[in-house]
């Protein structure tokens, strides 16, 4: 759906590149993760894929044709829900659907839409007086107010509570069910891990890898029983590789002779990978 | 460019306006001069209309669009409005339709008063004409200028600097200080004193001549020239400067 080569960026005020010579392709139905620490340039990247920043070097195809190529009719085929919730504040949920509504040819259920997330019944109260979770569902309602074949999210569920953050995750879900494309940009590892099909991991405006994070964990991770045991009054923890554990002759003796506190297995997760892979950590960098 | 998304966009625009209160803020304006002016006798009322048409029309455009981008800046919105199929020209030209439409309004509001409690000679047309092009070129000034401010507070002292610096030539030159005969060409290039020259050729009383043509031609041009060689350009990097992806 979209393939972006060899793409480099520059801010005006900025002497280097932020974005230094990256490729990517997003498959149509997929949900596509950028996972990086903040500044890394999944932003930037994102604003010149919906055609808000210009100056790039490289090529972008959308739908096989170069993107410099396409009119503002572009944003009729895409939805995309900022990380800060923006909305007229002064005007009511409903007043700011209908303005952005017409702006469309090809127009949602917003009645559906708004029950969906919650908030048909708060449709005639002024955004302002809602709370930051109201307002970032009322941004995904606005991403999906023209039934786009694809949505661009920029760190979808930051801030938001757990039951905030099921319900858009569900709609995402919901979304590319029903054959959507989605880009999503974020920091929070679980997001990407539950819900994207391929991910790319970018630092310092660099992809470091991309895969799905199941490959990824093959690939990278390692399946571990970890044990913790008593020994001379003291609480020892080892740890071992699940791969023929039965014939592992310490792990049996240790099963067999000492007194057990805890044991458990474990993956590696997708943070560990990203850390091996980039040598950032990324709660480090916001 | 669409003229069902034009108007939309309008519309919006308008709602705007009265839903963060610039239009009640206007109308409250509008009535208060209307006050000052009841009470002044004719000499003071014959000069203070055409000067507080003149504010309300140059001025007072460049503050309720620099209110309106701010309260967008504040609220990041134009990031969203910039995702949709509207182009860039079709924001910029609502703006200033709904600003002119807006001020036309309030500024009528004055006008109308006065036509009904004093006896004010007006030529509707010409009047209409004066305040549309001088509100609409002081919109675009007013919307060229908050791509530069920071803050509102830094775009109203600016404001007025800009406005001293405009009005002190004409104010020499109408106390005597300014006397050769040149400076009666060259004030015409001020875009308020060529503002003054057409808002004042709407009163009846007034005989059209070479500088009212002059300044017609003047803000037409001028206002057309940095519609298209300034404000429309350096929308775009100011929309991505302040666009909250």
């Amino acid at each position: 759906m979209f393939k972006v080569e060899n793409l480099k960026f520059k801010y005006a005020n900025n002497n280097e590149d932020v974005i230094r010579g990256i490729n990517f392709e997003i498959k149509e139905g997929e949900i596509f993760g950028f996972l990086g620490p903040s500044g890394a340039g999944k932003s930037t990247t994102q604003k010149i894929i919906i055609k808000i920043l210009e100056d790039y070097r490289g090529n972008i195809f959308y739908q096989g044709k170069n993107l410099k190529d396409y009119t503002n009719e572009f944003y009729e085929d895409i939805g995309v829900s900022f990380e800060m919730p923006i909305h007229f504040s002064k005007m009511t949920a409903m007043e700011n659907i209908n303005f952005f509504l017409k702006l469309y040819k090809n127009n949602a259920d917003v009645e559906s839409l708004m029950k969906r997330v919650g908030l048909w019944e708060h449709k005639d109260e002024l955004v302002g007086t809602y709370s930051k979770g109201m307002k970032i569902r009322l941004n995904l309602v606005r991403a999906l107010l023209n039934n786009p074949k694809m949505l661009f999210l920029d760190e979808p569920t930051n801030g938001l509570d757990p039951t905030n953050a099921m319900i858009l995750k569900d709609m995402i879900r919901e979304f590319r069910a029903a054959g959507g494309t989605v880009f999503i940009t974020s920091h929070i590892m679980a997001d990407i891990d539950q819900l994207c099909d391929r991910v790319a991991f970018i630092v310092n405006g660099e992809i470091k890898e991309i895969d799905s994070p199941r490959n990824l964990k093959i690939r990278y991770g390692k399946s571990v029983v970890m044990v913790e045991y008593q020994e001379n009054g003291e609480t020892v923890k080892k740890e071992f590789l699940k791969q023929e554990i039965g014939k592992n002759k310490e792990f049996l003796e240790i099963l067999t002779t000492k007194e057990i506190e805890t044991i458990h297995s474990g993956e590696t997760t997708l943070e560990d990978i990203f850390i091996k892979v980039t040598g950032v950590k990324l709660a480090d960098e916001n | 460019m669409k003229t069902n998304r034009l108007t939309l966009l309008i519309k919006g625009e308008l709602l705007r306006l009265h839903k963060y209160n610039v239009v009640f803020i206007s109308i409250f304006i509008a009535l208060i001069w209307g006050v000052v002016l009841f009470f002044v006798d004719s000499v003071i009322f014959n000069a203070l209309l055409p000067f507080l048409i003149l504010v309300d029309a140059t001025m007072m455009s460049l503050m309720y669009i620099g209110s309106v981008m701010f309260f967008e800046k504040k609220e990041s919105t134009l990031s969203s409005v910039l995702v949709t199929p509207v182009t860039n020209q079709e924001i910029i030209l609502s703006k200033i339709l709904a600003n002119t439409i807006h001020n036309l309004f309030s500024t009528s509001l004055i006008i109308i008063v006065f036509i009904f409690i004093k006896d004010v000679k007006i030529n509707y047309i010409l009047m209409l004409l004066a305040i549309i092009l001088v509100t609409a070129v002081f919109t675009g000034l007013g919307l060229l200028l908050s791509y530069f401010q920071k803050d509102f507070t830094t775009m109203l002292t600016n404001l007025m600097l800009l406005m001293f610096a405009f009005l002190l030539p004409s104010a020499l030159y109408g106390f005597g200080v300014l006397k050769a005969d040149v400076w009666e060409y060259i004030l015409l290039l001020n875009p308020i004193q060529a503002a003054q020259e057409i808002i004042m050729g709407g009163f009846r009383a007034v005989t059209l001549d070479w500088k009212y043509y002059f300044s017609l031609g003047y803000l037409i041009v001028g206002g057309i020239l940095t519609y298209k060689f300034l404000i429309v350009p350096k929308f775009n990097a100011y929309a991505v400067s302040i666009s909250g992806v």
